[in-house]
């Protein structure tokens, strides 16, 4: 290509008086060939790679959702086993070192003992005896995804010791494992809710932006309707209806699911809106010309155009459902024991002046800060990514 | 600690004591009263009665104190306001910290074959308005406002009742009323002791400007206007209330008034300068002048104490806030004391006796099957947990200070011991199993136990997690379901509920004359038999009759204690009542006696073992509030 002409350029009309020869092209380096011949994806993947941050956020998401299959192994103990000998235990350091010398890694024993006067459990390490960890190892037992009976655990507690690396509550329960096993329903259960609310957002906003007229009327009208439900009685009147004896599990699932068919009328708005504008493009005009039936219009040629807006939504709305589930916990409405979730574990740290003696028992905010900004910051860099022409 | 209850009803001449002591004080000018807002009152010596109580101290291993000073306190809701009128504890008889009852407003009290009761006033007391308080103030009640149809459309409350007949009210004179029945009463007096009395006094010389027999028509008509009330008797009745502390112009017997209705969040409450009682040198009781009552969130109080906020603190405190209530100690200059719980139990399972369902109520009225619950259950590990071991184990019962108390009581069928009790379950029928070995009830349903509680207390729900671990040895599954106070209630009623779980009996420290309300049924609310207690509280227009034998006979022994002729015949029925309670196990107890922190600063006179509880005990009522003094570092 040579010599771009620019409306307004000039009054007259340029002539280069040279021939053109349609056989002189630019020179492209080895860089801009890959990049005009890759495909949408492998650009859209490239681009994500430079947003650093982006990156390890999906690491970071990656680690946290390997809990999710493997909890009953990476959990030295079971969520829900107690300990009546451990009340209110400190964290339980690893140590490598014992007396100068390397050893393989291993924890001090402890001894429980009631402070009288301060009526608190008041814990000592025998500094003598180094207990090592088991790795490996048989421990807890558990059913493996509810197939079969299994003992195996990548690290267990030292033969007749404890391991309690993030401390135990009240009742003596694991932390360490109660995060694992949690952040197997905190990270999952949300998901479904998410998927549901996008599925169906979609949808009506697509058929809406596309046909306009008495369909978009229409769903115009249902989505004021479900805008105007109140959502916080709703939730109220299930937790009295609900049966007590029902897996907390489905309960909550259930309610996700809830969560998703009610949530959907704000996607469904962004989309109909931008659908309505991008079906005037010549590109569309074209497709539907040529014949196109309106569900290839909508999905080869419509949606493409707004990938970035539905990736923002998505990835900040699982955040939304993770805080979510702390905040339905105080309605009764959401995972109780024996589930075990972060929110549930925050739950049972409310009382601000426990934390003040046995801060461990916060340990679940840490997981669950970390999991929200991570969400956040993947959808940043996904957002950019999507858009690779711009 | 062992309480002494030495004394029989009608044996209660102890006030003759005082009235000796009282010739020989010499009463000093409480000082500071114009900065109180008292003007022109009289000299000390013609406020206080002519022979005033005078408290022995020494004989409590207390010190006499100084006056002046501030208790600050909190509440968790306005109306708690009424509290002061319970710490205060004037009453007309009223139970000292060893549980006998003597005359504490009246200066004595005589009782004859129990059914005749004479009550001696103290000549020259006064209402805190400075007017005299005298039989017209007895007669006034008795006459004019319990008998009233109006204001008392009801009639007579039942422990004005004997054999369903009202007494018979005489004025001696100016300071001696009698009340006589036709047969004996012995929930008269013990009534009079109550947390919540009925106040059988009222200000005649007050309140007969609101009565339409004795007052300006006129006067009414603008009080009815500015309460907006419906007429006469409403505006009588809500101007009366000597509880609930919400009408400032009544007068009052209590150490404490509230002078203005100024404001719902703080209430200022100062010293009577009437009040009855002197300390042996001659100082006008209470030593504290004021009491501030601040109104602050339930939540928020165990934090707010722990900032050293207050002088006196023990509602809104529990057990689980006792670790961090030591923290503050040292810091904010207070002390924790741990006062044993008076109840019965401090958790206690509650099987609704007559729930709908018919194969519910027949397994719940088995006592193999709640023996067989109880036996599942490991009270000393859940003491140890949720407690540091500090409660007693054992069943809901009367307490080891009461004078009933019998070791069997506490532990029978209350040990550990799964293989008994799957025996026990065996008996009944209940062996199939489900595949993960929960027993199948007989029409096939799983046996899934649903305890629904209020969810005001964490530990309750931790308690119930550590029973459904070892129920699940003896193949019972056990759902905690949170609920709400009054739903539970109501659910209890119509018969939907089937287990409940909450504080054992209020009274675990009853002597053989306190009337066994909480044992038997007798009231609706009681979650263990609603339709029954409703029964017998509404006289058989409600609820059904009990039509199960121990019920049965707890409502017969309840109906002999008010016939028995003396305190032996009412311990008989009393020990009858525990047993069965015992044998039964009606109510499932887990840990008894768990200490309740009681946060003091700068307070003199307070005792560092001590009970705590509602009726008997009024909180700080039988510990005496007004001898509660200040140090001077604390003024």
């Amino acid at each position: 290509m040579t010599g771009p002409q620019h409306p307004g350029d000039a009054s007259e009309h340029y002539v280069d008086p040279a021939p053109f020869n349609p056989h002189v092209t630019r020179e492209l380096t080895a860089e801009q060939e890959r990049y005009f011949q890759a495909s949408q994806w492998q650009i859209m993947w490239w681009k994500f790679r430079r947003h650093r941050v982006a990156v390890w956020s999906a690491v970071v998401l990656i680690l946290f959702y390997l809990c999710v299959p493997f909890a009953e192994v990476i959990a030295p103990y079971e969520a829900n086993t107690r300990d009546s000998k451990f009340l209110f235990a400190p964290p339980q350091g690893v140590h490598l070192f014992h007396e100068g010398s390397l050893r393989t890694p291993f924890v001090y024993p402890m001894k429980a003992k009631i402070d009288m006067n301060t009526l608190q459990w008041t814990y000592q390490q025998d500094r003598s005896k180094p207990m090592p960890l088991r790795f490996f190892c048989s421990g807890d037992k558990y059913e493996f995804w509810g197939l079969f009976k299994a003992d195996f655990h990548l690290v267990c507690p030292p033969k007749g010791g404890s391991f309690y690396l993030l401390g135990t509550d009240r009742l003596g329960r694991d932390q360490f494992s109660g995060l694992i096993y949690g952040a197997r329903l905190s990270l999952t259960v949300g998901l479904v809710g998410v998927a549901i609310s996008i599925l169906l957002g979609l949808f009506f906003g697509g058929i809406a932006g596309y046909f306009g007229g008495i369909v978009d009327s229409l769903i115009q009208r249902l989505i004021e309707i479900m805008r105007s439900l109140p959502e916080l009685p709703l939730w109220m009147a299930l937790s009295a209806a609900l049966p007590v004896t029902w897996n907390p599990v489905w309960i909550y699932f259930g309610i996700t699911v809830i969560l998703g068919l009610l949530d959907w009328p704000g996607l469904a708005r962004a989309v109909r809106s931008k659908l309505l504008s991008l079906r005037e493009e010549e590109y569309a005009q074209a497709a539907m010309l040529m014949g196109a039936k309106p569900s290839r219009v909508i999905s080869k040629h419509l949606l493409p155009g707004f990938t970035s807006h539905i990736i923002a939504s998505a990835t900040l709305s699982i955040p939304g459902m993770i805080l979510g589930e702390t905040a339905l916990s105080f309605l009764n409405l959401g995972l109780r024991r024996p589930s075990v979730s972060w929110g549930v574990m925050l739950n049972e740290a409310q009382n601000i002046s426990v934390v003040t003696i046995y801060p461990w028992l916060m340990a679940p905010v840490i997981p669950i800060i970390i999991v929200v900004l991570a969400f956040n910051f993947l959808g940043d860099g996904l957002r950019d990514a999507a858009d690779p022409y711009k | 600690m062992k309480l002494r209850m030495a004394l029989g009803l009608p044996a209660l001449v102890l006030a003759g004591l005082f009235g000796a002591q009282a010739l020989a004080l010499d009463l000093k000018e409480t000082p500071g009263l114009e900065a109180l807002g008292y003007t022109g009152l009289p000299p000390v010596a013609e406020r206080v009665p002519s022979d005033p109580l005078v408290v022995d101290l020494e004989a409590q291993g207390r010190k006499i104190g100084s006056v002046g000073g501030t208790i600050n306190t909190l509440i968790g809701r306005a109306r708690d306001v009424r509290l002061i009128n319970v710490w205060g504890y004037a009453r007309l008889v009223g139970y000292n910290d060893k549980l006998e009852l003597v005359p504490d407003l009246l200066k004595d009290v005589t009782v004859e074959e129990g059914r005749i009761f004479t009550l001696s006033l103290r000549k020259g007391h006064k209402w805190s308005d400075g007017a005299p308080f005298t039989a017209e103030d007895f007669r006034y009640f008795f006459e004019d406002v319990v008998s009233d149809p109006d204001l008392t459309p009801s009639g007579l409350p039942p422990f004005l009742l004997a054999g369903g007949k009202g007494p018979t009210f005489e004025v001696i004179d100016e300071t001696t009323v009698r009340y006589s029945w036709d047969q004996p009463n012995p929930l008269f007096l013990a009534e009079l002791a109550l947390s919540r009395p009925p106040f059988i006094y009222r200000p005649a010389h007050y309140l007969k400007q609101f009565h339409a027999k004795y007052g300006d028509p006129a006067v009414i008509a603008k009080g009815v206007e500015a309460q907006k009330v419906r007429g006469w008797a409403p505006l009588h009745n809500k101007l009366d209330d000597m509880y609930n502390a919400m009408n400032p112009d009544l007068p009052s017997l209590q150490p404490w008034i509230r002078r203005t209705a100024d404001s719902d969040q703080r209430f200022v409450l100062v010293r009577n300068p009437f009040y009855h009682r002197v300390d042996p040198a001659g100082q006008q009781l209470p030593y504290v002048d004021k009491v501030i009552m601040t109104v602050a969130d339930g939540k928020l109080i165990p934090a707010k104490t722990q900032a050293g906020e207050v002088e006196l603190q023990a509602r809104n405190l529990s057990f689980s806030d006792i670790t961090v209530l030591k923290q503050g100690e040292a810091q904010h200059g207070y002390r924790t004391l741990l006062w044993p719980n008076s109840k019965g139990s401090e958790i206690s399972l509650l099987p609704n006796l007559t729930v709908k369902d018919p194969v519910w109520r027949e397994l719940l009225r088995d006592t193999r099957f709640r023996r067989a619950l109880s036996l599942g259950i490991d009270r000393d590990m859940i003491n140890n947990v949720l407690y540091f071991g500090l409660g007693q184990a054992g069943n809901d019962t009367v307490l080891s200070m009461s004078p009933l108390f019998k070791d069997e009581y506490k532990t029978l069928w209350a040990e550990h011991d799964i293989e008994k009790a799957n025996a026990l379950l065996d008996e009944i029928g209940l062996s199939k199993r489900r595949g993960d070995g929960i027993r199948l009830l007989p029409d096939g349903r799983p046996l899934e136990i649903i305890i629904e509680t209020n969810g005001e207390s964490q530990t309750e729900v931790d308690a119930l997690e550590l029973v459904a671990e070892t129920w699940k040895e003896i193949g019972v599954k056990l759902f905690a379901k949170p609920s709400q106070r009054d739903v539970i209630r109501d659910r209890a009623m119509a018969g939907e509920l089937v287990m409940s779980v909450s504080t054992g009996f209020e009274n675990g420290i009853p002597t053989a004359d306190m009337p066994p309300t909480d044992y038997v049924p007798a009231r609706g609310d009681q979650l263990t038999w609603p339709t029954w207690g409703d029964y017998l509280e509404t006289a058989g227009k409600g609820g059904e009759k009990p039509d199960w034998a121990p019920a049965a006979r707890l409502s017969e022994l309840y109906q002999g204690w008010f016939t028995a002729a003396d305190t032996s015949a009412r311990e008989t029925i009393w020990q009858e009542i525990l047993q069965i309670h015992a044998d039964e196990t009606i109510h499932i107890g887990l840990v008894s006696e768990v200490p309740q922190p009681v946060v003091v600063k700068g307070l003199e006179n307070v005792p560092d073992e001590a009970i705590y509880g509602w009726d008997p005990g009024a909180q700080f009522g039988i510990h005496r509030m007004d001898e509660f003094w200040l140090s001077s570092a604390a003024k």
